[in-house]
């Protein structure tokens, strides 16, 4: 076990899913074609001026909300000026002295213990253009240019990569979750930087700060904080002193490697951004946001747990959000959530996954599906026959009744039908009725089996039961 | 008051500007520079100012735009601006330094 | 047959009953500018301007500045015209988009002439920055025009055309107005859009029309104001009409002279010829005192750290990379910058982007521009106390009369200190125009400035107006041309 204590600050950016840019009103698009979703105001040419898009304030004011932030209420902009070819004017607007949210936190669970991931603040900003680089050149794609971010930086408040990954991944549900950001961190729309030092104890000032850039996802800040920590500690056992310095994870090694030494830290000369005015924050605007925030995640697990959903489901459901949204549409409705659950995890997700597509693309409307749940429910229709008719459910606009009947699959619920099968499988089975009157319950199992076999399943099984306990005991 | 910048001085403040200066230019800019910030100096002897500041004089509310979009630039029109351009990239040559990225 | 050294009425009438097309203007125009040793343009838009003239023939007369040719300073943005900011940097940028004002004098049917010399990116007093020389001042051409929009006041001075646009980060058109003997407004801060001025200083630059006489300075300015969504600064106001006060009656006018404007700083002789103006106002019956208006010894030290400031950031897009010159073979992308930017920039633009990011770097930006932007707030509040008690502001434009094209370039500061009296006009966000008092002993104008509060243009116009009619001036150096 390690002699040193790990200190770990999270910074992330996600892109914000607005429909135009930040600054401007071009298409904030992704996968299109190089330079092809930009004008002359992402381009930094002369004489442009920024405009401000409200959407990106409203996306700020509810992942402030969520975020558990406080919003402030009168804000400007900043430049923060640093040359670079991925930065078309060269400086970058941002929010350096008045971040929209500050003092917020988001809890996780670590080894069944709450803990508050605390959040310095969170700001608004551009996002630079895309570059490639190609042997002598450096290749320019503007239209990542001017996507708006928001940036959470944490307090340097996590002891454990195991914390930095639940961190990130509490905070990509709930971004996901309210529609602020895709959080794909393979196509770059969430990214994640690590601040690593490490000390002996509680009482010792911090250690020197290593910043890891870039990290591609989720699991690799887990193994590139592993990483870090334990180079540090090699060099720190050796008596070797290191600077503070900036490095990246590179996936093929597994490691992370050096990018740069901090000499004296960046002068990137902030001063307040002179073309954008104050903006203000009102009431109204945030009360607005306020109401289009949906049901989170904790909730959504603790209500479908209410509705009698096993707990393992819960948890499956909300990592799907569409089927989890599907079936928060019909949570006022009276069914058995249970089987509900089922059906969707299983034979619905199965096909969406088979057929890749979604929900709404299906004839399942919510009305069909209440009356699919409440047909299993009524012993109609067994998941074994579910299998049978499913494509049909899925595709056709045909009742699940009719589909039922049509296909022949209807649970004999015939008394005198069901009765003849069961007296036929007891006549052939004298030594089970003989093993059932001496008292071996297995004997029964067997019996159903036979049963069930004989009739294809398609048969209620309650009802078989209930006669073929009659008949037995006849 | 000095009336000389150091070299130091004039190369770092090149360099934040990303300027070269050639040596006779260095000298120059040694006098030029601090006769401006000698000049500059003269803030220190305004009292009695807080912390309020302006930033945009008689238009201090931003209005914020609706989330629609306008037309955009085609990506010949914006290759053909630049002075090296590639297929539709516009290109610079090799970056050295991994810079900061937002 | 002359008509551009005419009065808009007269040349519109012209117009409206056909004796002559816009294009006579025009051919007028282009002949003047080409036998001219001004060296007022920096790009000539002869035969866009001809054509858009051929095809006006077929339009109505809609409006007073219908067919009128314009000339327009080189640092506001025409699409498909050169626009050089009179910079090396920019001497092949031909822009895809036009400026918010551009668009507005086009939609009033009026004909870009050609693009006007300038200080290169409007840095400097004298015009003599310029990459492409400097231009002349029509009274004498040993002299400077001024500064930065030298080459707009030197086509005004000269009646090459009736308007000019000019841009005044820190006194940029009324000085080199006042140099040249010409009216020169800078209208409020957020007047009119910005979207489109090539930023020097963005809290500061606002653009505003150069005009040989008032009446014709409010036209213009009539149709080119207004809030524009493109430019966040730009201000939301009601429509007006600017010249609606020109002509009325001064009597009951409280006129305020800060004492700074007229403390030893200003020649004795355009001392002398602003107390003049006075004795005749009061004469007439406005009501003129001498006050104390706090800051204003501090507004030149203020635009040093705030206009460098903002420039050294708003002039960092210009890297090769995009647009505008690039140096030949870099071998890497820092060479590129380095080597482009020497290139490109001249050695003032060089100094005040030099400078202004040592002011902004570490711990500077606390001590020098956050200091500066709350000075500035409070000498925003002092002027508007000042109005609390007084309709407008007069004094000095400029401290001396135009030098000359030869005189030394040596001093760094000269430039600053030659906009000493217009500078603090641009810190509060007020309007402020040059109108012709007087000449020197050498026959070179002298400009008093007219200051306004916030949005009152109209008012400046009606005491302008006034002080025009009164002193009635011979202001065409070329005399009684005909």
């Amino acid at each position: 076990m390690s002699n040193y204590i790990p200190t770990i600050g999270v910074e992330v950016h996600v892109e914000l899913k607005t429909k135009t840019k930040i600054f401007s009103p071009s298409i904030n698009g992704y996968g299109q074609m190089a330079n092809s979703l930009t004008n002359v105001v992402d381009l930094g040419y002369p004489g442009t001026l920024p405009t401000l898009n409200k959407e990106v304030f409203n996306l700020a004011i509810k992942a402030a909300t969520v975020l558990n932030c406080k919003i402030r209420r009168e804000m400007h902009f900043d430049r923060k000026n640093y040359f670079y070819p991925d930065n078309p004017k060269n400086y970058q607007i941002t929010q350096a002295r008045t971040p929209i949210g500050y003092d917020g936190y988001v809890e996780i669970e670590v080894d069944g213990k709450t803990k508050k991931i605390e959040i310095e603040e969170m700001h608004i900003e551009e996002d630079t253009c895309k570059s490639t680089h190609r042997g002598t050149k450096t290749l320019l794609d503007f239209n990542r240019a001017g996507v708006p971010l928001i940036e959470i930086v944490t307090k340097p408040c996590i002891s454990s990569s195991t914390e930095a990954k639940l961190y990130l991944e509490k905070l990509k549900e709930l971004l996901y979750y309210c529609d602020i950001s895709d959080c794909k961190m393979e196509e770059g729309s969430m990214r994640a930087d690590a601040n690593v030092s490490i000390r002996k104890s509680e009482k010792d000032p911090f250690g020197t700060k290593v910043e890891i850039k870039n990290i591609g996802s989720i699991s690799n800040v887990g193994v590139s904080i592993e990483k870090e920590i334990s180079r540090q500690e090699k060099l720190l056992e050796n008596g070797e002193a290191f600077k503070e310095q900036t490095r990246r994870y590179d996936d093929k090694l597994g490691d992370t490697v050096l990018m740069r030494v901090k000499e004296t830290g960046n002068d990137y000369r902030y001063f307040p951004e002179p073309d954008i005015p104050f903006i203000y924050i009102t009431d109204e605007m945030i009360e607005n946001v306020k109401s289009t925030i949906p049901m989170l995640p904790n909730e959504r697990v603790k209500k479908y747990i209410e509705k009698g959903i096993p707990k393992v489901n819960a948890e499956k459901l909300i990592q799907n959000r569409m089927l989890s949204d599907y079936l928060n549409s019909i949570l006022d409705s009276n069914i058995n959530f249970k089987i509900a659950a089922n059906l969707l995890l299983g034979d619905i997700s199965a096909y969406l996954n088979k057929e890749e597509t979604v929900l709404n693309k299906t004839t399942l409307t919510t009305e069909r599906f209440i009356d699919l749940v409440n047909l299993m429910d009524n012993e109609t229709l067994t998941s074994k026959n579910l299998k049978d008719i499913l494509n049909k459910v899925m595709e056709s606009n045909d009742s699940i009744e009719n589909i039922i009947k049509e296909s022949g699959v209807q649970n004999i619920t015939d008394d005198s039908a069901i009765k003849e099968t069961v007296k036929k499988i007891i006549n052939e089975n004298p030594k089970s009725v003989q093993d059932y009157k001496e008292g071996h319950d297995r004997a029964v199992k067997f019996l159903m089996g036979q049963i069930m076999k004989e009739t294809k399943g398609s048969v209620n099984p309650k009802m078989a039961m209930d006669i073929l306990i009659q008949e037995l005991n006849i | 008051m000095n009336d000389k910048l150091s070299r130091e001085e004039v190369l770092h403040v090149a360099e934040l500007a990303k300027i070269k200066v050639t040596e006779e230019e260095i000298e120059k800019f040694q006098v030029e520079l601090k006769k401006i910030l000698n000049d500059v100096e003269k803030i220190n002897d305004v009292k009695g100012y807080d912390d309020d500041i302006l930033i945009a004089p008689w238009s201090r509310k931003t209005t914020l735009r609706e989330d629609k979009e306008e037309e955009m630039l085609q990506p010949k029109v914006v290759i053909e601006t630049a002075p090296r351009h590639s297929g539709n990239y516009i290109e610079v040559p090799v970056v050295i330094s991994e810079g900061v990225s937002a | 047959m002359r008509y551009l050294n005419k009065d808009i009425k007269t040349i519109h009438e012209l117009l409206k009953n056909k004796t002559i097309k816009p294009i006579d203007l025009v051919n007028e125009a282009i002949e003047r500018i080409e036998n001219s040793t001004q060296n007022a343009y920096i790009t000539l838009n002869k035969e866009e301007a001809r054509k858009k003239a051929i095809e006006l023939e077929g339009k109505e007369v809609d409006n007073i500045l219908f067919g009128l040719p314009i000339a327009v300073k080189d640092n506001i943005i025409t699409k498909d015209l050169l626009t050089t900011c009179g910079s090396h940097m920019l001497d092949n940028f031909i822009p895809i988009y036009d400026a918010t004002i551009v668009e507005k004098i086009k939609d009033k049917n009026m004909i870009i002439i050609g693009k006007t010399n300038m200080d290169e990116f409007a840095m400097g007093s004298s015009s003599r920055t310029s990459y492409f020389g400097a231009p002349r001042n029509p009274w004498n051409e040993e002299k400077i025009s001024g500064g930065s929009s030298g080459g707009s006041a030197s086509t005004i001075a000269n009646r090459d055309v009736l308007f000019a646009l000019g841009s005044d980060t820190g006194g940029s058109i009324r000085q080199p107005a006042s140099y040249t003997g010409i009216v020169g407004m800078k209208p409020t801060y957020g007047r009119i859009s910005r979207y489109g001025l090539v930023a020097f200083a963005s809290s500061l630059d606002q653009i505003g029309p150069m005009t040989k006489n008032v009446y014709e300075n409010a036209l213009l300015l009539n149709a080119i104001v207004g809030e524009d969504e493109k430019d966040l600064t730009s201000a939301r106001k009601p429509e007006e009409d600017f010249t609606r006060y020109i002509g009325k009656e001064i009597n009951g006018m409280k006129i305020a002279v800060p004492n700074y404007l007229m403390s030893d700083i200003v020649s004795s002789e355009i001392k002398d010829s602003i107390k003049e103006t006075i004795e005749m106002l009061k004469k007439e019956g406005a009501i003129v005192e001498y006050v104390d208006v706090k800051y204003l010894e501090n507004a030149v030290t203020l635009y040093q750290i705030i206009a460098m400031g903002e420039a050294s950031s708003n002039l960092a897009r210009f890297d090769g990379i995009r647009f505008g010159h690039s140096c030949e073979n870099p071998k890497d992308v820092e060479e590129l910058y380095y080597e482009t930017r020497r290139e490109g920039f001249g050695d003032e633009v060089k100094r005040r982007i030099m400078v202004g990011s040592y002011l902004l770097s570490g711990e500077n930006a606390k001590d020098y521009y956050n200091k500066a932007l709350s000075i500035r707030d409070d000498m925003k509040k002092e002027f508007e106390n000042t109005f609390k008690n007084y309709d407008l502001i007069i004094g000095p434009t400029t401290t001396t009369t135009a030098y000359n094209i030869t005189d030394p370039m040596d001093d760094p500061l000269k430039s600053f200190m030659d906009d000493v009296l217009v500078i603090p006009v641009n810190m509060a966000g007020l309007p402020g125009l040059n109108i012709p008092v007087g000449f020197d002993k050498n026959h070179m104008p002298i400009g008093m400035q007219i200051i306004g509060n916030a949005f009152e243009e109209a008012k400046i116009y009606q005491l302008a107006s006034f002080i025009e009619n009164k002193l009635n001036l011979e202001l065409n150096p070329n005399g009684g041309e005909e």
